[in-house]
């Protein structure tokens, strides 16, 4: 049996997940596009998406501020946290491969967030992972719930 | 009334926070043209500005050393 208090704070809890998401890629997004030259050599920079660094430039950012703004609308909000978890998840094992196997690393992420060290980097992106693995189990439950 | 105006006016607000940050922290990175050595001779190549002169950490493209000057003279490298 679940209380009303119960199923507001889980609510609270997603909300401001959420939340958080949003401004996370709306700033990601926004430093990626008023810097979308630099952003464009530093992918060129990289062994892997050097080849696509034209479409990812772009991608990337518009992708970000699409989930942004369905995270930030409730009916889309569950498939917006599925998006915002294998984006993520894309970055961080990214960081990982290139950690792993790569001498030289570009930088590629936006605003103040580039000047972290990659393993911090890592670390920050494993947290983003992880909250976005809780938002999705809490609304999937609270949609039990509402059934 | 009181929950449709924080439905409004919450995204809004984090949207303006958002973008807002973006401008307050943009960074003004210079790019500069380095160069490297390969089989058909010296190539240029665009990087950014964390390369500089005699740094610690060589930087390379595509494995070639990146040189400030087309006479190769000076390798680049990064400080830690």
């Amino acid at each position: 049996m679940h209380t009303g208090t119960f199923i507001k704070k889980r609510q609270a809890i997603v909300e401001t997940i959420c939340y958080l998401y949003s401004i996370l890629f709306l700033y990601t997004a926004s430093s990626k596009l008023m810097g979308l030259s630099d952003f464009k050599l530093q992918l060129d920079r990289s062994e892997i998406l050097g080849p696509f660094a034209e479409w990812i430039a772009w991608m990337v950012p518009l992708l970000e501020i699409v989930l942004a703004i369905l995270l930030l609308t409730k009916v889309y909000r569950l498939v917006a946290l599925y998006g915002s978890l294998i984006l993520m998840t894309l970055f961080t094992s990214y960081i990982a491969w290139m950690l792993r196997f790569s001498d030289h690393i570009p930088c590629s992420c936006g605003g103040v967030i580039s000047s972290m060290g990659w393993e911090t980097h890592l670390v920050f992106n494993a947290f983003w992972v992880v909250l976005a693995l809780i938002g999705i189990v809490l609304l999937e439950n609270l949609k039990k719930i509402n059934i | 009334m009181k929950t449709r105006f924080l439905k409004l006016v919450l995204p809004a607000f984090a949207i303006l926070l958002a973008v807002g940050l973006a401008f307050a922290t943009e960074s003004n990175t210079v790019s500069q043209v380095a160069y490297y050595q390969t089989s058909s001779g010296v190539m240029e190549v665009t990087i950014g500005d964390d390369c500089e002169p005699n740094g610690d950490i060589s930087c390379t493209y595509f494995g070639n050393q990146l040189y400030a000057e087309p006479s190769l003279s000076t390798p680049l490298g990064r400080n830690p």
